[in-house]
């Protein structure tokens, strides 16, 4: 039976290759439980960020659109469950869900009229709506208490059962990262994954064969929203504060230089560019303002020179052997 | 209600920062017309501007018109770095449009936080050009920069339109923004003109920058809130002609101020914004013609 | 009835007239041909057809309903599908996902039976790689299936474009120039597989410019001449046509038919 076949039919993971990923995301976690909470929460963010990239990675990888106002889901996600669970004393769970609701209907409104935008237009009016929000997250004091930023939000929980230690979050942020990328792998490889790649490939042959382009992009723009959101309530658990910063330009540059070094387009690309940049300038550690020199100048370098990020790597070793089946 | 006395002086300060904001808008059209490409770091040429001038002001204390002479040829080179060390390479490479976006984004971000770092994050300014006034008509305001700021503009916007049409970097600088291939074809080196491009355009955002700081302040995060004011002007000017980016400032900062004064300071960059929203989905294709087919080879 | 009907068909960029008051009837199970000289409107006639452009005047109709002005993707999805003057492969994607995509129109589910992959999902999953593959080897590409699109020579890159869309059971298939950039041999391959889609009873209206290809395998033939359309008939009909003749210089290009 030839790879083609197998990945195709039977669920993600049937491959011992493709088992590796979901392991190393589990022993980074277990190493993380054994190191101290500095790591743990270094890894934390990592997590946070790669489900926030995987759902960015439907848009902007398996779709090939551009946004770069995501982080705005984020922020209404952020702000939605500390505002429901530190003044309303909601269940985080149900908070997180409620927001990613919030944020999917916002992303079908705004995705709409936006999505027909093309090119410069496109990038340009979703960098509008990221900071459209993060105008307002900082102008709207009586909402978001502004620059000051919003804290005492508890940490996660389920049915009254608090995930109190750092550790206990790294666990539960490794389980839901894992679980995003399992979602995202399942509808990469299915009648609707492959539609979103056609509209990647060529919009005009994927109109000829039926796809209705506007709607799958705005699905993909929705669904994108919601991981986001999911990524900002996680944030704002996981921290125990926000502020308008965390979901500002450099969320954005951050999150595509994970993007491009993981490698756009596939399946665990976003995951591991999450880990390495959250990681790596950790020696620079102490000078926030270093290590966005470095996630920048991080993110340029492969933008010249590796366009597809790690993933381009994996394919000189793979040979011939198509990896796009991955999900590029 | 805002009174009369409190709207005219609100256009009068619109129609300063809108020049500024044309001037930004023009420097977008220069890059764009000679590449194709929107530089989303536009903004932080006019966060340079000002910075370097108030460091040369303020820390060597060296005269205004030495400080502005050496301010601008700085700036242009930063341009001119951004393009060789970044634009001309991915280009080179074939990257796509998003790519190329995002890296110029990412150089925005890198020189803030560079400048974050060596100057700091208090702000600057330095005194109007020429001391004294504002000049009072009636209990409306104007302060003696803005003519500067007019001036300038208008000297500005003559200068480019000698340069463009006398001169022969200019004409083939447009040769490009008509048509490159055409334009390689006829033996214009095109990549050479991206490289002026920058450096003008670099120029116009470094005069933006010296001209509107001693009106407000100047910070290593200015850039945004210009670039994405000037990209609207911009649009509003039907991205290409100087005039028409000017025309969309003037427009875009008088809007802003009466946003102020309806709204209140804090939501002027949400009004501009949404602005920009509207003109974006009301006009999809029709100023930016061309940029469906570039976005398609993505 | 016929199967697609075209009617006064008119388009009109600024001054010029792509297509002028072009009327023609396709009957089910026929082989079409449409041919004239570069810049005769022809691509344009498929662009109309197919809904990337409405028409300035005049209507179309495929299988009885109207589609005049309807948008590309529901065109598509009605069974009226077309191929590319140049190539528009998916090339990120492997040979075998190319052709899956094909079946868009004929499958269904979206995001939720993705996820939960109920039964007939599965089943669906299945039949979609089982037709993929049977394509692959109808057209001759069953070996390159794991290959990335774009790494295929030109000449297969256009047989991949034929499966897919055949990958979509298409009722009406519109072929725009599939023989362009292909060598002699080539050429006769790619006719063999027209001819046998053809057979197998997929109606087909066919744009080529190789004029023995079309010879050989068309039923009939529309010719078109600056906008126009000049001639309709059989082929030996074609051939012996005054108007045919002039347009193509005197016919030199038609000797060797
Ligand atoms: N989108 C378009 N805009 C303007 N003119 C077009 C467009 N598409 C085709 N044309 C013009 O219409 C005429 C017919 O073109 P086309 O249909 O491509 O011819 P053919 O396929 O027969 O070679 C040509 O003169 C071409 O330049
Ligand atoms: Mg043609």
């Amino acid at each position: 039976m030839t790879s083609h076949a197998t990945i195709s039919i039977e669920p993600v993971g049937v491959r011992w290759q493709s088992m590796l990923p979901p392991l190393a995301v589990l022993a980074l976690a277990g190493l993380g439980l054994l190191s101290s909470d500095y790591v743990v929460t270094v890894l934390g963010f990592a997590f946070i960020y790669a489900i926030f990239c995987t759902g960015l990675n439907f848009f902007m990888g398996y779709t090939g659109q551009a946004s770069f106002g995501q982080s705005a889901f984020a922020a209404i996600g952020g702000y939605g469950s500390a505002i429901l669970c530190a003044d309303y004393g909601w269940e985080p769970l149900l908070a997180l869900l409620f927001t990613m609701a919030i944020s999917g209907v916002a992303a079908v409104f705004v995705g709409y009229p936006t999505l027909r935008l093309r090119g410069h237009y496109l990038a340009m009016a979703t960098f509008a709506l990221g900071l459209i929000v993060y105008e307002i997250s900082i102008e709207w004091t009586s909402l978001t208490q502004g620059y000051m930023g919003y804290s005492g939000v508890p940490p996660l929980g389920i049915a009254g059962f608090d995930l109190v230690t750092v550790k206990q979050q790294l666990v539960a942020l490794a389980v839901v990262a894992l679980f995003g990328v399992f979602v995202a792998a399942r509808l990469r490889q299915s009648r609707f994954g492959r539609a979103l790649a056609s509209i990647a490939g060529s919009e005009p042959a994927a109109r000829a064969l039926g796809v209705d382009i506007a709607r799958y992009k705005l699905i993909a723009f929705v669904i994108g929203a919601l991981y986001a959101s999911a990524a900002g309530s996680l944030f704002a658990h996981f921290v125990g504060f926000i502020s308008p910063e965390v979901f500002g330009v450099t969320m954005v540059v951050q999150s595509f230089a994970m993007l491009y070094l993981g490698g756009i387009g596939t399946m665990w690309g976003p995951t591991i560019g999450a880990v390495i940049v959250s990681v790596l300038p950790e020696a620079l550690r102490g000078l926030k303002e270093m290590q966005d020199i470095a996630y920048t100048a991080i993110l340029i370098f492969i933008l010249i020179f590796a366009p597809r990020g790690l993933a381009g790597l994996s394919a000189l070793f793979k040979r011939d052997r198509a990896q796009t089946r991955e999900g590029a | 209600m805002p009174n009369a006395v409190e709207f005219l002086q609100s256009v009068v300060n619109g129609i300063g920062v809108g020049l500024i904001y044309g001037l930004v808008g023009i420097g977008f059209c220069v890059i764009y017309n000679a590449s194709g490409i929107v530089n989303f770091a536009q903004g932080v040429f006019v966060m340079l501007g000002g910075m370097v001038c108030q460091v040369l002001l303020a820390q060597l204390g060296i005269p205004l018109v030495l400080a502005v002479a050496l301010t601008i040829p700085l700036v242009a080179i930063s341009g001119m770095i951004m393009e060789l060390a970044i634009v001309r390479p991915m280009m080179h490479r074939g990257a796509t449009l998003f790519a190329i976006i995002l890296a110029t984004l990412a150089a925005q971000i890198m020189i803030e936080r560079i400048v974050l770092l060596t100057l700091g994050d208090r702000p600057r300014t330095f005194s109007e050009f020429t001391p004294g006034g504002p000049l009072k008509i009636g209990d409306v305001a104007i302060g003696y920069q803005l003519f500067w700021i007019l001036g300038c503009g208008a000297f500005l916007v003559l200068l480019l339109w000698l340069f463009f049409t006398r001169t022969r970097t200019g004409r083939a600088l447009r040769a490009c923004s008509q048509n490159r291939e055409a334009a390689q074809l006829l033996g214009i080196p095109v990549s050479h003109m991206m490289l002026v491009a920058f450096a003008l355009s670099a120029a116009l955002g470094a005069v933006a920058g010296i001209l509107v700081t001693p009106t407000q302040y100047t910070a290593y995060n200015v850039g945004t809130p210009f670039g994405v004011n000037g990209f609207i002007a911009a649009i509003i000017g039907g991205f290409g002609r100087a005039g028409g980016a000017l025309a969309g400032g003037l427009l875009l900062g008088v809007l802003q101020a009466l946003a102020i004064v309806a709204l209140g300071a804090g939501f002027k960059n949400v009004a501009a914004l949404s602005v920009l929203l509207v003109v974006l989905l009301l006009f999809p294709n029709g100023l930016f013609a061309g940029f469906g087919s570039k976005a398609k080879a993505h | 009835m016929a199967l697609l009907s075209v009617r006064e068909e008119t388009m009109r960029f600024g001054g010029l007239f792509a297509n002028q008051s072009i009327s023609f009837d396709v009957e089910e199970g026929e082989l079409l041909a449409v041919i004239g000289p570069n810049g005769a409107g022809k691509t344009t006639l498929f662009n109309v057809i197919s809904g990337f452009f409405p028409p300035t005047s005049g209507s179309i109709h495929f299988d009885g309903e109207d589609i005049t002005g309807a948008s590309a993707h529901h065109v598509a999805s009605s069974g009226l599908v077309r191929t590319y003057q140049l190539v528009q492969l998916f090339k990120h994607l492997t040979v075998a996902e190319n052709v899956e995509i094909g079946s868009h129109r004929v499958t269904r589910g979206s995001v939720f039976s993705a996820l939960f992959r109920p039964e007939w999902m599965r089943r669906q999953e299945k039949a979609v790689c089982e037709g993929a593959r049977e394509l692959l080897r109808f057209v001759g590409l069953e070996d390159q299936a794991d290959v990335q699109a774009d790494k295929l020579p030109y000449g297969r890159q256009r047989l991949l474009e034929v499966a897919r869309a055949l990958a979509a059971k298409p009722r009406l298939l519109l072929l725009d120039e599939p023989a362009a950039g292909l060598n002699t041999q080539e050429t006769e391959a790619l006719a063999e597989v027209i001819t046998r889609i053809h057979r197998a009873g997929t109606t087909i209206i066919l744009i080529e410019h190789d004029m023995s290809l079309v010879m050989k395998i068309a039923q009939r033939i529309v010719v078109l001449d600056f906008g126009k359309k000049i001639a309709e008939g059989t082929p030996e009909e074609i051939k012996a046509h005054p108007d045919v003749i002039a347009a193509y210089l005197g016919g030199t290009e038609m000797t060797d038919a």
